[in-house]
């Protein structure tokens, strides 16, 4: 048997050691932009990738910690929304060798794994509640959070594209614009960012109507209609629209502003509407 | 023995003069050939670009500077006094750096161009197939390729284009990860969209497509570059479908307008950004056109200005590039002197004689049974089996031409690793 307030030291400890190296890794990527050199850059990557080993020890021994999920709570969860920051970066950083995007996502995995390290006392402590364990709603909150993540990312690839056009429309040739990766490359990445986003939250949504209706139907039989929901399912059909809308030839400028949008009903979601709104969802055990 | 140059290029000699001392690799063969049998040369190379005719190598003579301009004189059938006139000559670090600054870009007529490391690079080709390259002028274009290497991996002083194509090339490279399989339109017939079709085709573009008032020689145009022409009243159509279009017709108005693109771009099917590039004067483009989501807009004064922004950005390297240069006729400079410093039959001597006392101190255990005799026995004979073995590379590193002699010695260091610090 585990140790569970052991399990939470080691996962603070991990998740301060992770914090550290994002922080690292971040001010390597942005000095990479300005100055770019192969020792920098990749020291950049070695720091994001220990980085995000280190952040999956964290969740690991969190979960060691609770006896489930690891993410149960608003700061927990932002734990695993800055782990997939930092891996769809590197991914994407190693699928297309460029690192462009490490300057703006891993400072956002950054300052998730800052508010994740600041929770709330107590929320380490094994769960209480017996319905918040097994696989199904495991994977309903993973992919939801994968799916954010992905968001993030659209959002990220998508500050980057109208920051690349813009100096392009101004003639700037030179400068940490110009370093950015190509513009049809930005636009490809985020239909891709997009489409795995979609999926994951369609399939995460799937699985938590699933699960909810086993679990909350006896005590909530109108569970279907927390703000919560709505508001998912919203952001699920908004970025299915402009992933359409993307693939059917729309300017890249206005994807990319309204996935800039999608992201701000993302954080919307995420925190408020759980936090104020929601009667079912909230970050509880 | 003199490392020797003797070049006309654009900052000396007309371009008439320059025409007249061109040389295609058959005749740099020639000259080279001349030059060794009249041994005003032991070993050199010619670089012969649009811009220099310039001529580098090893002489053991002292009217070498004469000698050469004489041989091209009569070469080239050119007034030996207007050649002497308009010629750059230099003679030891001076050569090197010469070679140096123009593998460096230094020395072009546009700052920082690329194209001039292939031209030595085609020189050392040729040199070495027509066999007067040796150990010093080979050495000599190997470490000014590296030199010129080093200078635009170090410096911004060749990665900002300051020519309208380089700058089309830029720009599409900032939009496009590449321009294999995309789509160009040509707006005109004329001669710079038949220079342009022909660029795009090397850089990979998939179909060109081709409009003009004229559609006959929209036809001949398309036909030449293995695309198709369309209808001048289908253009804005056509520039909707593109990816990347190029205008450069003689019409003084407008004849891409903003309301018939983004007409047009709503009804087509392409996505992705759309890169405009107006070469016309008057402009061909409508200003409004660069206002359209995803439609990125060049006229000629854009290019132009950026170009010359571009050109003095180089400028601000030339101080870096400078250094790097010193850097590299310093490296250069001490390779040469440590084989004029005649010091390799020394070396090669103290080198085999360390062995030999090693060899007899390893040994020693084995040989202290020896009586005094036989160990002074012992003793003489590794002395005169060092001094039999090197008497012959000796005499043979004394023997033939300063070229041979040079070739010898640097053979001799590399073999018997004699820069290396002793072990």
């Amino acid at each position: 048997m585990v140790d569970s307030a052991a399990a939470a030291a080691w996962s603070g400890g991990f998740g301060w050691t992770a914090l550290a190296l994002y922080a690292i890794a971040s001010a390597l990527y942005v000095l990479n932009l300005y100055k770019p050199s192969v020792w920098t850059g990749g020291a950049a990557t070695a720091c994001a990738v220990v980085g995000a080993v280190t952040n999956f020890g964290a969740l690991y021994a969190r979960a060691l910690a609770v006896g489930t999920v690891p993410y149960r709570d608003l700061l927990g969860s932002m734990k695993l929304f800055g782990f997939f920051l930092a891996v769809l970066s590197v991914v994407l950083e190693l699928r297309h060798r460029d690192r462009a995007l490490g300057p703006v996502l891993m400072p956002a995995a950054l300052f998730f794994m800052l508010l994740a390290l600041l929770e709330a006392p107590g929320a380490g402590r094994p769960a209480p509640n017996p319905d918040l364990k097994g696989a199904i709603f495991a994977l309903h909150v993973t992919l939801n959070m994968l799916a954010y993540a992905a968001f993030a990312v659209s959002c990220a690839l998508s500050i980057l594209y109208l920051a690349a056009g813009r100096a392009l429309k101004s003639h700037r040739l030179s400068g940490p614009a110009t370093r950015l990766p190509t513009l049809s490359y930005l636009e490809r990445a985020n239909r891709t960012s997009l489409g795995l986003g979609s999926i994951a939250l369609g399939t995460g949504l799937a699985l938590g109507f699933f699960w909810a209706s086993r679990v909350w139907t006896p005590d909530h039989p109108h569970w279907a209609l927390d703000p919560k929901i709505f508001f998912a399912l919203g952001t699920l059909f908004f970025y299915l629209f402009v992933l359409v809308r993307a693939r059917r030839g729309a300017p890249g400028v206005s994807t990319a502003r309204l996935s800039i949008a999608g992201f701000a009903l993302v954080l919307l979601s995420y925190t408020a509407v759980n936090m104020f709104v929601s009667k079912l969802h909230v970050f509880r055990a | 023995m003199n490392l020797v140059f003797v070049g006309w290029n654009h900052r000396g000699a007309p371009l008439d003069l320059r025409e007249r001392l061109a040389f295609t690799p058959e005749k740099a063969r020639e000259a080279l050939r001349g030059l060794f049998e009249e041994r005003i040369l032991a070993e050199g190379a010619i670089v012969s670009t649009c811009n220099r005719a310039e001529i580098y190598g090893v002489s053991d003579r002292e009217d070498d500077l004469d000698a050469l301009s004489g041989f091209f004189s009569r070469f080239h059938r050119v007034d030996d006094v207007l050649l002497r006139q308009t010629a750059l000559t230099g003679h030891g670090d001076a050569t090197v750096r010469h070679l140096f600054r123009v593998a460096a870009g230094l020395d072009s007529m546009v700052l920082g161009e690329a194209q001039i490391l292939g031209q030595i690079r085609e020189a050392h080709r040729v040199a070495t197939a027509a066999g007067s390259l040796r150990a010093v002028t080979n050495r000599l274009f190997m470490n000014a390729l590296e030199c010129g290497k080093r200078v635009r991996a170090e410096t911004g002083l060749g990665t900002r284009p300051t020519s309208v194509a380089g700058l089309a090339l830029t720009l599409a490279g900032r939009i496009f990860e590449s321009l294999k399989g995309r789509r160009a339109l040509l707006v005109g017939a004329g001669e710079t969209a038949e220079l342009t079709a022909r660029l795009l085709l090397d850089e990979g573009v998939s179909e060109i497509v081709v409009t003009n008032r004229s559609l006959d020689r929209a036809q001949a145009l398309a036909a030449a570059s293995g695309g198709r022409a369309v209808p001048w009243d289908q253009r804005a159509a056509a520039a909707a479908e593109a990816d990347l279009i190029l205008s450069a017709t003689n019409a003084t108005e407008p004849v891409l307008t903003a309301a018939a693109l983004k007409t047009a771009l709503s009804r087509a099917k392409r996505r992705g950004p759309l890169l405009v590039l107006d070469l016309a004067v008057p402009r061909d483009v409508e200003v409004e056109v660069g206002e359209l989501a995803d439609v990125y807009r060049y006229d000629i004064e854009a290019l132009t200005g950026m170009a010359d922004a571009n050109a003095k950005a180089r400028l601000e390297e030339v101080p870096r590039a400078e250094a790097i240069v010193e850097e590299c006729v310093g490296r250069f400079a001490d390779w040469w002197g440590s084989l004029l410093q005649v010091d390799v039959v020394r070396g090669l001597r103290e080198k085999i004689e360390g062995i030999r006392l090693a060899e007899i101190e390893k040994y020693a255990g084995k040989l202290s049974g020896l009586s005094e005799k036989d160990r002074a026995t012992v003793e003489r004979l590794t002395e005169t089996l060092v001094g039999r073995i090197l008497h012959e590379p000796t005499v043979g590193l004394k023997e033939g031409g300063a070229s041979e002699r040079l070739e010898k010695a640097a053979s001799v260091r590399s073999l018997f690793r004699l820069d290396d610090p002793p072990r």
